[in-house]
């Protein structure tokens, strides 16, 4: 299938052009995985699972790394909806922290954009400037409180001096619709010693609190 | 005005790294030393066959010699030119006595080692792209290897006072160097891991030569990754090649590595280690460092299947080659 093909529009002429592409060996994969083509072509099925809706993505620099932190309740559907959304608004991938290194499970979702949860890793994704999706520890018995935050996580930020950003995420694992509010970076001080991290995971998890009691709807129903 | 002794010389590194010396004028004298005569002709460098395990002479020529800057090129990788226990042996024989005799000499200002990525090891959960400070964890024989070599270079460097640049290199391959992987992934039939493939990195056999040459003139001391940017899976790599993946999992893989060697491709643990977990590092550093831009992966995937035509030397008279 020609570029010509796709130009004029005809149907089925991309994701020709992308397995075309494949069979030849000529795609990306990143150095940690994540494979662009992989993900444009599972793009369909995703938009059908989830329906979701953005705001605050101007908080979100257009260049460099930033460190998303977000809230869960299983970490199911989650990981999915704030890569795909962040993805749909600012056209950026999001590399979600948490993967299990074991295969296939673990090389399948990094072609996703998952990363395995160390801190060297995030490091070395900010410095690349990515952004990373951080995610809290499940909340399984309530969606109205989040979760802990590991604090060494965030020596990553820290040492690159990249913002870190709460995200609250509104959504049921059953349901379709999920909301996505990305919060202010939350201010820290590079060279505030060693309690800097623990200081900065605090006010991360209550401005997290703080937009999660501000999105979630007055309505149990929802 | 630099002395530099160049071990390794015989090999395809080396000895480019020695034509590269040759052409800098603050060079005066090159001496080499290894196993096998070097690949291609040099022009004002001296050569000296010495085995690695004779540690006598070794040290008698570098202490003769009294190097200003060591190039230690002299890494035995598997299969590549010498059988696995082999490279594992003149390997660290000659990193103890040559870097061991070097740590004595009077004039000493400088020592530059070959290391690998390998160095870094794969196990579970280990940092996909490390950078210099990850801690080593090496998880093959060539990656604990290389270790070894590390660390003999840091107890030099101790010694002398004077600074080591390890240099850990992405897996080198070219169209001209014997390497395991080099071959192995020009068999025409590739066995590949579909369910575990991760990405890895290359470094071009060139920008493996320049960055230990500007190494050598850099005096950085600690670790450096130079890697070519970008990453490819073992799937990827073969269809760029226009070969045929074949899927292999489990202990199929024990038939795939026996197949490979029968064709003359044997497939050390670190070269199997890179097709199924993948293998890469953050080479931001050394761009910086050593002022290099090395080839992306992907180019220098697509030169190891680009077969250079054979070019004859035209004779200038009857008899004589130009």
């Amino acid at each position: 299938m020609s570029v010509d093909a796709v130009r004029r529009g005809i149907p089925g002429a991309t994701l020709a052009t992308q397995l075309g592409r494949r069979a030849r060996g000529g795609f990306i994969v990143d150095e940690w995985g994540l494979d662009p083509d992989l993900v444009a072509v599972a793009d369909p099925v995703l938009a059908v699972r989830w329906d979701i809706t953005v705001e605050g993505a101007n908080q979100l620099p257009n260049v460099g790394g930033a460190v998303l932190v977000f809230n869960r309740r299983f970490g199911i559907s989650e990981p999915w909806v704030v890569a795909r959304g962040i993805r749909q608004a600012t056209g950026r991938f999001v590399r979600t922290v948490g993967v299990p290194d074991v295969a296939p499970v673990g090389p399948l979702l990094r072609r996703f954009g998952g990363v395995v949860d160390r801190t060297d890793e995030i490091a070395g994704l900010l410095r690349a400037g990515q952004l990373v999706g951080l995610p809290m520890a499940r909340g399984m018995r309530s969606r109205e409180q989040v979760g802990r935050l590991e604090v060494e996580r965030l020596e990553a930020a820290l040492d690159t001096g990249c913002p870190v950003v709460p995200v609250a995420l509104v959504g049921r694992e059953l349901g379709r619709s999920w909301r996505i509010v990305v919060g202010r970076p939350v201010p820290f001080d590079p060279d505030g010693g060693p309690l800097a991290a623990a200081e900065l995971a605090e006010a991360t998890r209550q401005a997290a609190q703080v937009l999660l009691d501000e999105s979630l709807p007055t309505s149990w129903w929802f | 005005m630099v002395r530099v002794l160049i071990t390794g010389m015989g090999g395809e590194l080396g000895t480019r790294v020695a034509n590269l010396l040759e052409g800098d004028d603050r060079v005066t004298d090159i001496l080499g030393i290894d196993l096998f005569p070097p690949r291609r002709r040099i022009f004002r460098s001296e050569f000296h066959r010495v085995e690695p395990g004779d540690r006598r002479k070794a040290v008698r020529i570098v202490r003769d010699f009294d190097p200003e800057v060591v190039l230690h090129v002299g890494i035995f990788e598997p299969h590549s030119r010498t059988s696995p226990t082999e490279a594992r042996l003149g390997t660290a024989a000659s990193a103890v006595s040559v870097l061991g005799a070097a740590a004595s000499c009077p004039s000493l200002k400088a020592i530059v080692v070959r290391s690998g990525i390998e160095v870094y090891g794969r196990r579970r959960g280990a940092p996909t792209v490390p950078d210099e400070s990850c801690e080593l964890d090496p998880t093959s024989p060539f990656g604990r290897s290389l270790a070894h070599v590390e660390q003999v270079a840091h107890d030099a460097g101790q010694v002398a006072g004077v600074p080591v640049t390890s240099l850990r290199l992405a897996p080198i391959v070219g169209p001209s160097i014997p390497s395991p992987l080099g071959r192995y992934l020009r068999l025409p039939f590739v066995a590949v891991d579909p369910l575990s493939e991760l990405p890895f990195s290359l470094l071009h056999q060139e920008d493996a030569c320049q960055a230990m040459v500007a190494a050598a003139w850099a005096s950085h001391d600690g670790p450096l990754n130079v890697v070519g940017p970008g990453a490819v899976t073992a799937t990827q790599a073969v269809l760029m090649g226009r070969r045929v993946p074949v899927p292999v999992i489990g202990p199929g893989w024990l038939l795939a590595a026996a197949a490979a060697e029968m064709l003359g491709a044997p497939l050390p643990p670190h070269s199997r280690e890179l097709l199924t977990r993948g293998c890469t590092a953050d080479g931001a550093r050394a761009r910086t460092v050593l002022e290099l831009a090395p080839r992306t992966t992907h180019d220098v995937v697509t030169q190891l299947y680009r077969w250079h035509t054979v070019a004859h030397p035209v004779s200038s008279e009857a008899g004589t080659p130009a």
